[in-house]
């Protein structure tokens, strides 16, 4: 048995190293601004920035519009497909998938053939971004929503609803988004986290992004392209754990009391 | 002018037949219970009703107004599911109170109702609770409490208590019996527990193959069944196919034995063979008193069943269930031991059939 443990114990520290090391060695390195010695002057040179808050500022920009628009696409179509056609389900999880299997390049220039072309030019707005984005983030959006509609009984509670007198604005408002609130937060904070790094649409689109700015000052400077993408992987991560976080509160508010 | 009117109404989905010619008046203040094994077409009915489900032919009226293709969001009933389906994030009250807000009511007569539907289902004091918090029984209390809140003109209940163990469903059917009382409020109860529908209904609607097979009181549904469906499908029974050598007399023959039956066999010829039943509760040991019919065979089994024993008769070919009431002084046969059992000719039931 102590062998057994011993050995995971092994597995799991290489693994530690392998995926801290880099990290340490990026933090190690964007703290070397200063000759001789360790200082926070790289993170401070970023912060100094005014095109840090620009591009960063536009990216949470797209992000809040890509999730915005995500919700609208993804809540009531994964609830219809739930409620009404459950046979086509098969058919929307395919499409979901299709950022998997179509690289962004072919899909922004995809994107700029569609939204380029007469009757309705829009590449000189950010639509086509936006787009971009919702497409590239819908794996993750439907697949949280569809998770968090699996766990509710969506029949009986719309039934229930329409039986009360509720009309279809307030049974999605009142009665489904309050009640896959969790798995909602997951797709938002995943679609986020996506936005936020994303490079290829921004970049051949043409708009500022984090990630953009993030190449451009990589190509001129040493040290705050460390301190930004370490700052990169912290808004990543702290996505992440707000999604664990929601999750176990979930967890926790279905246990079912009996008794009285 | 019946309060509920469900006329001629059939449902089809795609090639399949859920409902067919389903014809059913429903007076104000009446439970009328469906009853029916799974996919008979029971809840569709139902749901057609509530307006979840469109019938392809024939009309629903309530209170006189045609509700056919009236969308359930703006019919005047109200419903009670098998799964509770209370809604988990909101409280007790707030699930009391959905359906008045939704109608935009004051605040303060939501509060009124709220308490008053509590103290209804004797759960005052529950306001702030959760559904999670609930039990099974409290929730489908709450949920009984959240359909009568809009005081609909109908209620529906669609297998209310089958989530629910069997304590709990006996207590909770007569509470749910005495609130649809004191309300007068028109019920309809689909149910596929025959006990359950006998105690609580003033009519039972028993369905099978997306059909009618009888409407009756639990009186009559259970002493006097129409068909071979229903008297198999509600309590226990003897079924056997009898030959007619008499039909004037009414003498029927089955596995060596001869019985007269009450029955009329109009239409019917001697030599005709046809589907007649007995209830175990119809019969007894002749030594105990003799009846018109008389019974010959031996003691198959015995099994008690707490307040009854049922022991099983071997006629023949046939084995014939008899019940009769326990008591610790009771003298039972044996095994294998021959006997003789007797029942009145009221008790042989002829049951509809076309003449062979």
């Amino acid at each position: 048995m102590k062998r057994v443990n011993l050995f995971a114990w092994i597995i799991f520290i290489l693994g530690i190293i392998y995926f801290f090391l880099p990290l340490f060695s990026t933090f190690e390195f964007s703290l070397r601004m200063k000759k001789g010695v360790y200082s926070f002057e790289a993170y401070r040179v970023a912060f100094q920035d005014p095109k840090f808050y620009y591009n960063f500022g536009y990216s949470v920009l797209w992000a809040v519009l890509t999730i915005l628009f995500s919700l609208i696409l993804v809540v009531p179509t994964a609830y219809w497909v739930h409620w009404r056609l459950p046979k086509a389900r098969p058919i929307v999880e395919f499409i979901t998938l299709m950022p998997f299997v179509t690289p962004a390049v072919v899909l922004t220039f995809g994107l700029i053939r569609l939204y380029g072309s007469p009757p309705l030019v829009l590449t000189s707005t950010p639509i086509p971004l936006i787009a971009g984005y919702i497409v590239l983030s819908l794996p993750y959006m439907f697949r949280s929503v569809d998770a968090g509609l699996r766990a509710i009984d969506i029949r009986t509670l719309t039934e229930a609803a329409l039986s009360l007198g509720a009309g279809w604005g307030t049974i999605i408002t009142q009665v489904i988004f309050p009640n896959i609130r969790v798995a909602i937060l997951s797709g938002v904070f995943l679609t986020f986290a996506i936005v936020m790094g994303e490079f290829v649409f921004a970049s051949l689109l043409s708009w500022p992004a984090f990630a953009t700015y993030l190449e451009e000052i990589g190509s001129m400077r040493a040290y705050t392209p460390q301190a930004l993408s370490l700052m990169s992987f912290f808004i990543t991560w702290s996505m992440m754990m707000l999604i664990q976080w929601l999750g176990r509160g979930a967890g926790r508010a279905e246990e079912i009391a009996v008794g009285h | 002018m019946a309060f509920l009117e469900i006329n001629n109404v059939s449902k089809y989905f795609g090639k399949t037949t859920a409902v067919k010619d389903f014809d059913l008046k429903v007076e104000k203040g009446e439970l009328v219970s469906f009853l029916g094994p799974s996919g008979c077409g029971k809840t569709t009915t139902l749901r057609m009703v509530a307006g979840f489900e469109v019938p392809s032919e024939g009309q629903i009226i309530i209170d006189g107004k045609d509700m056919t293709f009236t969308p359930p969001n703006q019919r005047p009933v109200g419903m009670v599911f098998q799964a509770y389906a209370l809604f988990p994030n909101m409280t007790v009250a707030g699930n009391i109170g959905f359906g008045l807000k939704i109608a935009k009511k004051p605040k303060e007569e939501i509060e009124q109702r709220v308490k008053e539907m509590l103290e209804l289902i004797h759960m005052p004091g529950f306001e702030n609770r959760y559904p999670h918090q609930l039990s099974g029984g409290q929730q489908q209390r709450v949920a009984l409490a959240r359909a009568l809140a809009m005081h609909p003109e109908v209620l529906l209940l669609d297998e209310p208590l089958s989530a629910l163990d069997a304590k709990i469903r006996v207590s909770l059917r007569a509470e749910i019996r005495a609130i649809q009382q004191e309300l007068g409020i028109t019920t309809i109860y689909v149910t596929h527990d025959q006990e359950e529908a006998l105690s609580i209904s003033d009519r039972v609607v028993v369905m099978n193959n997306a059909r009618i097979e009888q409407v009756g009181t639990p009186f009559q549904i259970y002493n006097f069944p129409q068909t071979e469906f229903v008297a198999q499908f509600v309590g226990t029974l003897n079924a056997v196919l009898a030959e007619i050598v008499d039909v004037k007399d009414g003498l029927l023959r089955f596995d060596g034995q001869q019985v007269h039956t009450a029955d009329k066999l109009e239409g019917y010829r001697n030599g005709d063979r046809i589907m007649v039943a007995i209830r175990p509760e119809r019969l007894s040991f002749a030594h105990e008193g003799r009846k018109a019919n008389i019974l010959t065979g031996t003691i198959k089994n015995i099994t008690f069943l707490g307040s009854i024993v049922r022991i099983q008769v071997k006629l023949g070919e046939s084995v014939f269930y008899m019940d009769t009431f326990n008591n610790p002084y009771l003298t039972l046969p044996n095994i294998g031991d021959p006997t003789e059992i007797t029942c009145s000719k009221e008790a042989v039931l002829v049951l509809q059939q076309q003449p062979a």
